[in-house]
């Protein structure tokens, strides 16, 4: 038996064991594809994970995932993540003042700019053909999709108790990997990768890599800029990347997900050591929010539950940020907004003819703080670039981006192995169980 | 025989969070290699390599606009008053031709085309129904710039070296090249669309009119200075940011 088939087999005797419901004919034509072959990714990973999407080149935007869905070995129905998921700005300031740039607004990530794959930018992958998204669109092999190892997966060895006392068990010991897909973008001396890595766990990871070359010419002071080049002579100068993306979730094809802040804080003291407390807070209508330490925020279905009946949702998780003070809209770490189709860019978002001319960033988004019923999350992650000796040439490739991580999407851990199927709950149930779960604390917009 | 099935669990849940901590500090710049070594026996993982197909005549749902669905769409957008009235950026009649871009949204296939008329320094946007083979709206709005057409970018290059302004770039090609610069010849623009913020001198009136920023560089990749100027396409004049 091959690896595919045992995986196969095991998922189908996993999902009568767990109580799910086959797939019915009505799913499966829920999940079909709205976008022609060409278009579509479909890939499965090693341990028995399915992502499929459709994409395309946006002539703004660069690339663009559609239709998102996951199914995994324990849960083979594919079910929706995401509607749409791209980047919706790229702010880069020099800290001289000088200049800037709203680079997706200004000059666009696709078209002219988006490169063709060539020499190592694909090594290992399948370099997929499609349009440029150009004013006059040239078919081009320009989207990276491999598959690559994401590391330890999870590792459990269970422990028996024999004649002689602790005896090594079964060991779970597994590989992960990642379904990533990439584009290239060359604005001028600026090279962008867009990358979105697809995780085998149901994690999603948007994140954006620059390389290239520095911005030639750009001299600044001692505050401003950093020598690179023999002596101090020349110092190139400080700036941001200012990334946004534009995030819509459709968990499981229903749409209308809620959008909760979580907030955890000292609680006075217990037994032995501090108590500590998780509140819950309902956001019910726009409005831009910042992280402060142990604050996320999640997007649950109103509607779609896992087998364990708790609601569907993804968590935002965000990692490194360099927030920029200069404008009021690179400020906010997360915005959500009603959706809106005149809601397109971060900012240099007055480009549409068809729509109000003083809704520019997602400032204006929120400012008439509308109940969310369609929730779109924009999020920003800011890279405060201080040039080094190293940035030459051509530059170390820095990344920034974000997970969306999975929260009770599925019952238990997608990758969970065949030997533990039968542990989901308390391991040790008590008479008397503890209330559990995050207590909601209240609601703001 | 007793199994200690606690133990499991608490190293499951310490795995996966050990995990998501990883993923976020891998990205931080500066930081450790991005891609962990694996620890474990890798399986060779793959993904399918499908030959390129032709490109088909029409797409569907969210593809995007074929060569063929958008030279149907610009016949049927480029209005003959719009064709008589609009000018381009060399002033030629007609509008200038910026992009085209899908609406998966409309749930058929309708395309978005963007043209910019310097006579009346207006964006239009013209929604063709590609099923219909018809114009189904028109919208029309000042002081919107979406990014420069290729020719556009040509443009103000001639613009720029035509001006006296253009005189630092040619040293600076000179000086790059040890050729002297025969117009824009073997040279690369890039055009960056510059709108004046309030604190902006030297070119206020871009935003209302249509202005680019350029970042030259020579046909082998060497930058040349050209990154002071503003080029003003509707009002053809060079301005330095003071």
């Amino acid at each position: 038996m091959t690896y595919r088939k045992i995986a196969g087999a095991a998922a189908l005797l996993t999902a009568a064991a767990l109580g799910l419901t086959v797939p019915s004919p009505a799913r499966a034509a829920a999940s079909a594809t709205t976008c022609g072959s060409a278009a579509t990714v479909k890939e499965t990973l090693p341990n028995g994970t399915t992502w499929q999407l459709c994409w395309r080149i946006h002539d703004k935007a660069g690339l663009v995932l559609t239709q998102v869905y996951v199914s995994t070995k324990l849960q083979p129905e594919p079910v929706q993540v995401l509607d749409s998921i791209r980047l919706a700005q790229l702010h880069v300031p020099y800290d001289t003042g000088d200049v800037e740039y709203d680079d997706l607004t200004d000059i666009g990530m696709g078209g002219y700019s988006l490169e063709s794959l060539d020499g190592d930018d694909c090594k290992g992958g399948s370099a997929r053909q499609g349009s440029d998204g150009s004013a006059e669109p040239a078919q081009r092999k320009v989207l990276c999709v491999s598959a690559e190892p994401s590391g330890l997966a999870y590792r459990a060895r269970e422990e028996s108790w024999g004649e002689n006392g602790p005896e090594p068990g079964t060991l779970y010991s597994r590989q992960g990997h990642d379904l990533v897909l990439r584009t290239i973008s060359k604005l001028s001396w600026y090279e962008y990768v867009t990358e979105y890595r697809l995780h085998d766990d149901g994690q999603i990871s948007a994140r954006l890599g620059a390389t290239g070359d520095l911005a030639p010419g750009f001299e600044a002071d001692a505050a401003r800029g950093w020598p690179v080049g023999s002596g101090d002579a020349y110092k190139a100068a400080m700036h941001y990347h200012n990334a946004f993306w534009r995030v819509d979730f459709n968990l499981d094809g229903k749409g209308g997900e809620k959008v909760q802040q979580y907030d955890t804080k000292l609680d006075g003291q217990g037994e032995m050591t501090a108590k500590v407390k998780t509140t819950r807070t309902d956001i019910t209508t726009e409005g831009a929010f910042s992280k402060v330490d142990q604050r996320w925020w999640r997007l649950a279905s109103r509607s779609s539950a896992n087998a364990d009946g708790h609601p569907r949702s993804y968590e935002l998780v965000t990692g490194a940020n360099d927030r920029y003070q200069g404008h009021p809209e690179t400020k906010p770490d997360v915005t959500f907004s009603e959706k809106s189709l005149c809601e397109k860019w971060a900012s240099g978002n007055d480009s549409d003819p068809e729509c109000p001319p003083d809704i520019r960033t997602v400032v204006d988004f929120v400012k008439d703080k509308q109940t969310l019923t369609d929730p779109v999350m924009w999020v920003r992650v800011g890279f405060h670039h201080v040039p080094r000796d190293e940035d030459q040439s051509p530059m170390p490739m820095h990344w920034q981006g974000f997970d969306l991580v999975p929260r009770d999407f599925t019952a238990m851990n997608p990758l969970t192995p065949d030997g533990r199927t039968g542990q989901n709950g308390n391991p040790e149930p008590s008479a008397e169980p503890e209330p559990s779960g995050v207590q909601p604390s209240g609601s703001r917009g | 025989m007793i199994h200690h099935r606690k133990w499991g669990w608490g190293l499951g849940v310490a795995t996966a969070s050990a995990v998501t901590a990883f993923g976020v500090a891998s990205w931080q710049a500066n930081a450790a290699p991005a891609t962990p070594t694996p620890t474990v026996a890798a399986e060779r993982a793959t993904v399918s390599d499908p030959q390129p197909v032709p490109e088909a005549a029409t797409g569907s749902g969210n593809d995007a606009l074929t060569s063929s669905e958008v030279q149907r769409a610009r016949a049927i957008a480029l209005t003959p008053q719009l064709a008589a009235d609009a000018e381009d950026v060399t002033g030629k009649a007609g509008p200038e031709y910026l992009s085209a871009e899908v609406d998966p949204e409309a749930g058929g296939r309708e395309a978005e085309l963007y043209f910019y008329d310097y006579r009346s320094e207006k964006l239009f946007k013209q929604v063709v129904d590609l099923k219909a083979g018809k114009l189904v709206n028109s919208f029309s709005a000042a002081g919107m710039q979406p990014p420069a057409s290729e020719q556009e970018s040509r443009t103000a290059l001639e613009l720029l070296i035509a001006d006296p302004a253009g005189d630092t770039l040619e040293e600076s090609y000179r000086a790059a090249t040890g050729k002297a610069l025969n117009g824009i010849e073997g040279l690369v623009p890039t055009a960056h669309v510059y709108t004046a913020g309030p604190a902006d001198k030297g070119a206020e009136k871009c935003g209302r009119n249509r202005c680019v920023q350029l970042i030259v560089a020579t046909a082998d990749g060497r930058f040349l200075s050209a990154g002071e100027f503003i080029i003003d396409l509707s009002g053809r004049t060079v301005a330095r940011l003071k």
